[in-house]
């Protein structure tokens, strides 16, 4: 996914990667408990199945 | 033109009107054939509980009890005479039903950005199916005299239960044809203004037709393989027609065949463009076919993602009706075609993705994405080489010994489901960035926030990746059944995240980015063939799932109500199968080479003789 922007500097460009990510993360993770327990399978907070 | 301009001109009060007219009408059939689709009404709505609750009918029909000598004996197998009419029927019909629905998107594009070339793209489109058209009906009618000569009690009792319903869909025909007439002719005469959108409203209204057609011979095809409103036992009608229509597979069936159709049709008109690029004596003419290459193969990409998604729904609806015949279809003699199935579709995904990064050579702007090419392929190979790989193999003695037991150590976990889900999910994502990195060839990004839209885009792909993954491996190896199903969920709806994420961020990234030059026209030759392997794997891939659709009834005609006594009352072998649908496959081909050249043939004109007295 490559530009022609300069982008932010070192630390500012770490810090949105790790936003980024952190983000998706939850995101996914979220999507996965809400799924799972949408069809009556619930999972525990580490994602292992709760029944 | 000039008469209905001038009248406007001198009452502009009718022309509002007509204007909101024109436009109201165009979206209010809109509407209509979105909520028709997918029998959305009789899913959220209960209008179909409503219709069917004052039902209670009781017609003293019964299903009848067809004997051997009942079947009329034509000296060679009836059932190869109805597979041949009735597939070839479906590909032609999937095809002129699909045409009109991209056609009008199409030529709506063509209003909403003001440029010709869409409008022009749409009509040659429709030229390409009108031929099509009359050779649907021809088959349609071959299929009709097959199925009433050769199973005529069969026939009779589905006659009975759908009852007038099969008038309906015969005038329904001729609305379609009818309307797909007056659509196709009146292209020039309603080509600019309000009437620009009577012609849309036309096309439209095509495509409500064509949709209920489409629906109602699902409803048949459905209510054979998952019969409802009739009673089990005996087969006497109980319901209306609603409650008979609406069977457990309609909806899927519905879904899965409306998208296909449309993956389909995009893959023929796309053949039909790259063969008219091959041919084109111009750089004008190529330019024009090669755009029209791309449009067709981003439509057959577009409806051919979520397909599986849509069949995965349909197999899960399979086995909620009967355990047994989920099997039949995934576990037992028919398992092994959905390793065929998955070499054809892994044969449309790398001529896809292998057509996207021929066109990146249209913009020198591609230069900047090529080198992830090699990966995508990278996963492209090994999720078609897992899917592929079978879980079962007929092994002789020896060779379980070589083996080490009746599946090999380390390939027999990639012969289950949730490594093919896993392989499926990559693929698709796979080809959807090959898709994004083609349309972000010609543009360069003019927004401050872009590295933070491409770091938020590469953390959702690189997040969906790893969830598919750690789903289908936890959850389908380490977990019990209900999990490993459940999680599947999970990956397809991580897969259309990165979808939606990446078309919505790239609207937004893209909208006024600076566009870099690119020449339509300047693609290999090579990339056409990419363009002729498309129709090719769709048209063996329909042949191949009819088969399985149709033979999971096993020795019934209508699925645990009418037996089938015939001498065909059993699963065809494979090897007899794979005859069949190459038999349709290659007909069906030729029939197509058939409509392009009739199509190529109405734009020439003979040279007109030389007078040489005068």
């Amino acid at each position: 996914m490559a530009n022609n922007n300069s982008g932010p500097d070192k630390p500012a460009s770490l810090l949105m990667w790790v936003v980024a990510i952190g983000a998706s993360l939850l995101l996914f993770y979220g999507l996965d408990q809400l799924i799972m327990a949408s069809q009556g399978l619930p999972l525990n907070l580490d994602l292992t199945p709760a029944q | 033109m000039a008469i209905f301009q001038t009248t406007q001109a001198h009452i502009p009060g009718v022309q509002r009107w007509f204007n909101k007219m024109t436009q109201t009408m165009f979206w209010t059939l809109l509407v209509m054939l979105v909520l028709g689709m997918f029998g959305i009404a009789s899913e959220f709505t209960g209008f179909g509980a409503a219709l069917a609750a004052d039902a209670a009918v009781s017609t003293g029909v019964t299903a009848p009890e067809i004997a051997a000598s009942d079947y009329p004996n034509i000296g060679f197998s009836s059932r190869s005479v109805v597979w041949i009419a009735a597939q070839m029927h479906l590909f032609f019909a999937a095809f002129v039903l699909a045409v009109p629905l991209f056609v009008v998107v199409i030529e709506w594009l063509g209003v909403k950005t003001n440029d010709q070339r869409y409008d022009d793209m749409a009509h040659e489109f429709m030229k390409v199916s009108m031929t099509a058209y009359s050779i649907t009906a021809l088959f349609g009618g071959l299929l009709a005299f097959a199925l009433f000569v050769l199973y005529p009690h069969l026939m009779g009792y589905m006659t009975r239960v759908f009852d007038t319903q099969m008038l309906w869909y015969a005038l329904l025909f001729f609305a379609e044809s009818a309307i797909l007439y007056v659509y196709y002719y009146s292209w020039g005469a309603l080509r600019y203004g309000n009437r620009k959108w009577v012609h849309l409203s036309l096309g439209v209204a095509l495509n409500v037709v064509g949709t209920s057609i489409l629906f109602i011979a699902n409803a048949w095809a459905t209510f054979m393989m998952a019969p409802s409103g009739v009673d089990i036992a005996t087969g006497a009608i109980t319901g209306n027609i609603w409650e008979v229509m609406r069977g457990p597979l309609w909806n899927p069936v519905n879904l899965h065949r409306f998208i296909a159709n449309i993956a389909f049709g995009g893959a023929v008109v796309g053949a039909y463009a790259g063969y008219k690029l091959l041919s084109a004596k111009t750089m004008g003419e190529r330019a024009h076919y090669d755009w029209m290459g791309y449009t067709s193969n981003f439509i057959a990409v577009l409806a051919f993602l979520p397909l599986p998604f849509a069949g995965y729904w349909l197999m899960a609806e399979v086995y909620a009706y009967s355990q047994q015949m989920g099997i039949t279809a995934m576990g037992g003699i028919l398992a092994w075609l959905f390793i065929v199935q998955a070499v054809l579709i892994g044969t449309i995904l790398l001529a896809s993705n292998y057509y996207l990064w021929s066109g990146m050579s249209r913009t020198e702007g591609s230069q900047r994405y090529q080198w992830m090419i090699k990966y995508i392929a990278v996963v492209l190979v090994l999720g078609f080489l897992v899917w592929v790989t079978p879980h079962t193999i007929i092994l002789r003695a020896s060779e379980v010994a070589l083996l080490g037991g009746s599946h090999h150590h380390l390939l027999g976990p990639l012969g289950i489901m949730p490594a093919k889900n896993i392989a499926v999910n990559l693929m698709l994502i796979a080809t959807f960035l090959s898709f994004q990195l083609y349309r972000r060839s010609d543009k360069q990004v003019t927004v401050s926030w872009a590295p933070w839209g491409n770091a938020v885009l590469t953390a959702i792909y690189l997040i969906a990746v790893i969830n598919i993954i750690f789903a289908g491996i936890y959850y389908g190896y380490f977990t019990n059944t209900v999990y490993k199903v459940g999680s599947s969920v999970t990956q397809v709806v991580s897969t259309l995240v990165v979808i939606v994420a990446g078309v919505v961020i790239d609207s937004l990234m893209f909208k006024k980015a600076k566009i870099l030059p690119s020449q339509w026209g300047r693609v290999s030759n090579r990339s056409q063939y990419a363009l002729f392997a498309l129709p090719i794997a769709f048209t063996w891939l329909m042949a191949l799932m009819g088969y399985v659709r149709s033979s999971v009834r096993t020795h019934w005609h209508v699925y645990t109500v009418v037996k089938d006594n015939s001498a065909d009352n059993f699963i065809p072998a494979i090897g007899y199968a794979g005859n069949m649908m190459t038999i349709v496959t290659v007909l069906f081909l030729l029939c197509i080479l058939f409509i392009f050249w009739i199509a190529s043939l109405s734009n020439s004109k003979q040279i007109p003789p030389v007078n040489k007295a005068g």
